[in-house]
């Protein structure tokens, strides 16, 4: 079964596996939200992630001008599709999501609910403060699951995400050396990896990177685009522009590349190690100031040799949108052309192909 | 987001109606001279070089500029007054133009294309803003207040403090948060004995935390007053939160709210309400629109006076000047959590109470494209009001910031339609 399919699929191999293992399954609204503590004390995690039938049923609960991934969620919400969750559990970063987790709790009831007020920057303080909340999160889920919480329990969940990571950053580097592979591909595979069972996700990254690394390469064709805005969620606009002959080898959005992060140092006491790695994470436009989104920028920029980049913002999405003049300043200082598209309810459509049609031909141009 | 930068606005006469609203505060008199006052000192700071600081609002560190003499700025302070005045378009534009877009919040817009160029301009209303000498960039409040000192660190070539200030529901806050507050306040105090060249004092930031504990004290006292029916002033008169904001730790907000204080027991034990015939008492969510804050006045068409609002309840708190250090981290992650959705739930039990309180018939939902944090949760509010209270309430889409997202039109339509209501069930 492919990534793609997987996704389409995700939500009842999530149920199967809670009917089998008997584990209770809990939504995350955020990549932040620190998983491996949820599996160490014996809990699927599944993050949150798709798109509802009818999006106009959040508007019971919602404003219309409140971010379209965050209106899905709560429809996909209302329309019963999470009602097998056991609960949810989010990390403060952006205000929407936070009304999201606060809309949900109150009119879906679920049975845990939880909010880690993760620290914001990482300044030298931070790390204590954040095993704190971590410690907060444990005992609720001490209390919750009835297992206890065990420092081996956590050190192994911490080397089945690790191995996902790892996996996954191959992949990125697969790609970017000139294998043929789809971004529309990393993209599933990146959704798959926070919706899926971690075990699970192991098994089938081993499977798929067997089969890529018998591919041939094409030698990496077009230009070489980042791909940068929040939740992007539209393959078909993935599928443009590779299919205008670029070739998308990184990203800074809500999945993919940030949060894969450097490989966990061992040893130590684990929980510190676990805060440590996700305040050390590059930062999400939520909880980063600019010099360290510069940093990122002009790190990802090198590393995968980009030529161009292509912002695609959620309408209504304040982090992003309050970041894009900064970051388009640090391209043009850099001499990365880019373009900046504002993704409406309905997604990739015709206005944005145009301009990236455009977009594209002042490049070859230009 | 963060409402909390009441600005002293004139209350605008009715647009309509009988125009009964000639009752303002006496104490409008003295407000204006505060306000006056406060950017005078600053750019007076500045002239003599006394170190300016601009900073987030909504926290407790003003207590500790004024106990090292260091002027604060609150740039949200700042863009009520630019609303008020008409600069908010010219701001609004210099933003767009700079590339961001127009569904960010109001104050974002007009702070940043304030700050980037609005600043220069000649002959502006209370000499405008003094330039920053430092400023203090915090992970906290709501996005846009976070990223717009991203963007004015970005653009200033001075100091920055950088901090952090997690979102922590109000019946959440625990040690850990006081604790990691508390070391960051310890941090800033070295930044600026750094910068200064000066010891904190710990006595007179204790004298700042008493003032600021006295404030918040009159503050409850006057609020009370309005629980009585008729009530002795309306949200009109919202702006005397200004010195809430940038008095804080200060004699000058003390005596001042004192005076009001005087004033509106005085209203009260005379029997004098804001309207003489009131009949329909109201509740206001969300920030006012600071671009037509006689909008409130609209009410008295119907008798309808806002006694309560939503924010007015961020500054109900208790500061303990043996501690100083720890009640102004408590300060700082209460103010925001007590107006926005971090703690929905808290926030509908704030608002069952003022209404419960204040014998509210009504109430009017504004609905802030500016501010997601407090319009988040408004439609569980609602359904809150009506299931459990009974009281009907209205919501129309607004902007805090910006005229060109309200339709005065179809706010009055509502309005009249919603009053109608009000006094069938009276």
């Amino acid at each position: 079964m492919s990534f793609e399919e997987m996704i389409e699929r995700h939500i009842d191999i999530v149920m199967r596996e809670k009917i089998s293992s008997g584990r209770p399954v809990i939504g995350t609204l955020c990549s932040y939200v620190p998983v491996e503590i949820l599996h160490s004390l014996g809990v699927i995690p599944m993050r949150l992630w798709g798109q509802a039938d009818d999006l106009h049923e959040a508007d019971a609960l919602l404003q219309s001008y409140i971010c379209p991934p965050v209106r899905h969620l709560m429809a996909m919400g209302l329309e019963g599709r999470y009602d097998f969750l056991d609960g949810i559990v989010h990390c403060y970063t952006c205000d929407a999501t936070c009304g999201l987790f606060n809309i949900w709790v109150r009119n879906l009831e679920p049975g845990f609910s939880h909010m880690v007020s993760i620290p914001y920057v990482s300044i030298d303080e931070a790390l204590e403060y954040a095993v704190a909340e971590f410690r907060i999160l444990i005992d609720k889920l001490e209390s919750f699951t009835q297992n206890e919480f065990s420092g081996d329990a956590l050190e192994n969940a911490i080397a089945l995400y690790g191995e996902v990571r790892s996996h996954m950053l191959e992949v990125y580097g697969l790609k970017a050396g000139g294998l043929p592979i789809s971004y529309s591909e990393v993209y599933s595979m990146n959704v798959c990896s926070q919706v899926l069972p971690v075990e699970m996700m192991v098994k089938h990254l081993e499977e798929y990177l067997e089969e890529a690394k018998r591919k041939e390469p094409d030698g990496g064709r077009g230009r070489r685009i980042l791909l940068t805005g929040s939740v992007i969620t539209d393959i078909p606009l993935m599928a443009f522009i590779e299919d205008a002959g670029c070739n998308i080898v990184a990203d800074d959005t809500c999945l993919g590349l940030r949060l894969l992060g450097e490989p966990m140092p061992g040893g130590g006491d684990p929980l510190e190690r676990l805060a440590s790695w996700y305040m050390a994470r590059p930062p999400c436009a939520s909880r980063a100031d600019f010099p360290s989104r510069k940093r990122y920028m002009l790190d990802t920029l090198e590393a995968f040799e980009i030529t161009a980049v292509v912002f695609a913002h959620q309408k209504f999405c304040d982090p992003h949108l309050s970041d894009y003049p900064f970051l388009k300043g640090v391209l043009e200082e850099a001499g990365v052309p880019s373009l900046h598209l504002e993704m409406e309810e309905e997604g990739f459509a015709g206005r944005a192909q145009t301009r990236l049609e455009s977009f594209f031909e002042m490049l070859e141009t230009g | 987001m963060s409402g909390e930068n009441a600005t002293p606005t004139p209350a605008l006469p009715p647009r309509e109606g009988r125009g009964k609203t000639a009752k303002r505060l006496k104490a409008n008199a003295a407000l204006r001279q505060i306000i006056a006052d406060f950017y005078a000192d600053g750019h007076r700071a500045k002239a003599e070089g006394r170190p300016v600081g601009w900073i987030p609002p909504m926290n407790g560190l003003i207590e500790l500029f004024y106990a090292m003499d260091i002027h604060p700025i609150f740039p949200e302070n700042w863009a009520p007054i630019c609303a008020a005045i008409g600069t908010n378009s010219r701001n609004f534009a210099s933003a767009a133009q700079r590339g961001y877009s127009s569904d960010l919040c109001g104050y974002f817009r007009n702070n940043i294309g304030y700050a980037l160029d609005g600043i220069d301009e000649e002959n502006q209303p209370l000499g405008g803003l003094p330039e920053p000498d430092f400023l203090i960039s915090f992970g906290a409040g709501c996005i846009p207040t976070m990223k717009t000192f991203q963007v004015l660190c970005d653009h200033f070539d001075v100091p920055v403090f950088r901090a952090d200030l997690p979102q922590v529901a109000l019946e959440d806050i625990g040690e850990h948060h006081i604790r990691y507050g508390v070391t960051q306040i310890k941090r800033l105090i070295g930044f600026l004995e750094d910068l200064t060249g000066r010891k904190l004092d710990m006595d007179r930031l204790s004298e700042a935390v008493a003032y600021t504990d006295e404030a918040c004290r009159i503050w409850d006292d006057i609020m009370e007053t309005r629980k009585v029916v008729p009530a002795p002033f309306s949200a009109a008169e919202i702006g005397i939160m200004f010195v809430m904001v940038t008095r804080h730790g200060t004699k000058v907000a003390v005596d001042f709210l004192s005076d009001v204080l005087d004033e509106v027991r005085g209203k009260v034990e005379r029997g004098e309400g804001v309207i003489p015939n009131e009949k329909i008492r109201l509740f206001w969510d969300n920030i006012p629109l600071w671009h037509n804050i006689g909008l409130f006045n609209y009410f008295e068409k119907w008798d309808a006076v806002v006694v309560a609002e939503t924010y007015s309840s961020a500054w109900t708190m208790r500061m303990d000047p043996e501690k100083p250090l720890e009640s102004i981290a408590y300060k700082s992650l209460v103010s925001y959590p007590l107006v926005s959705c971090v703690s929905l739930n808290k926030r509908i039990e704030l608002v069952k109470k003022a209404v419960r309180d204040y014998h509210v018939d009504g109430a009017v939902l504004h609905s802030n494209m500016s501010c997601k944090p407090i319009s988040m949760g408004q439609m569980d509010i609602q359904r809150v009001l009506h299931d459990e209270l009974s009281i009907p309430s209205i919501m129309f889409d607004g902007d805090h910031m910006d005229g060109d997202k309200f339709s005065l039109a179809q706010f009055q339509t509502r309005v009249d339609a919603f009053m109608e209501l009000l006094l069938d069930r009276a």
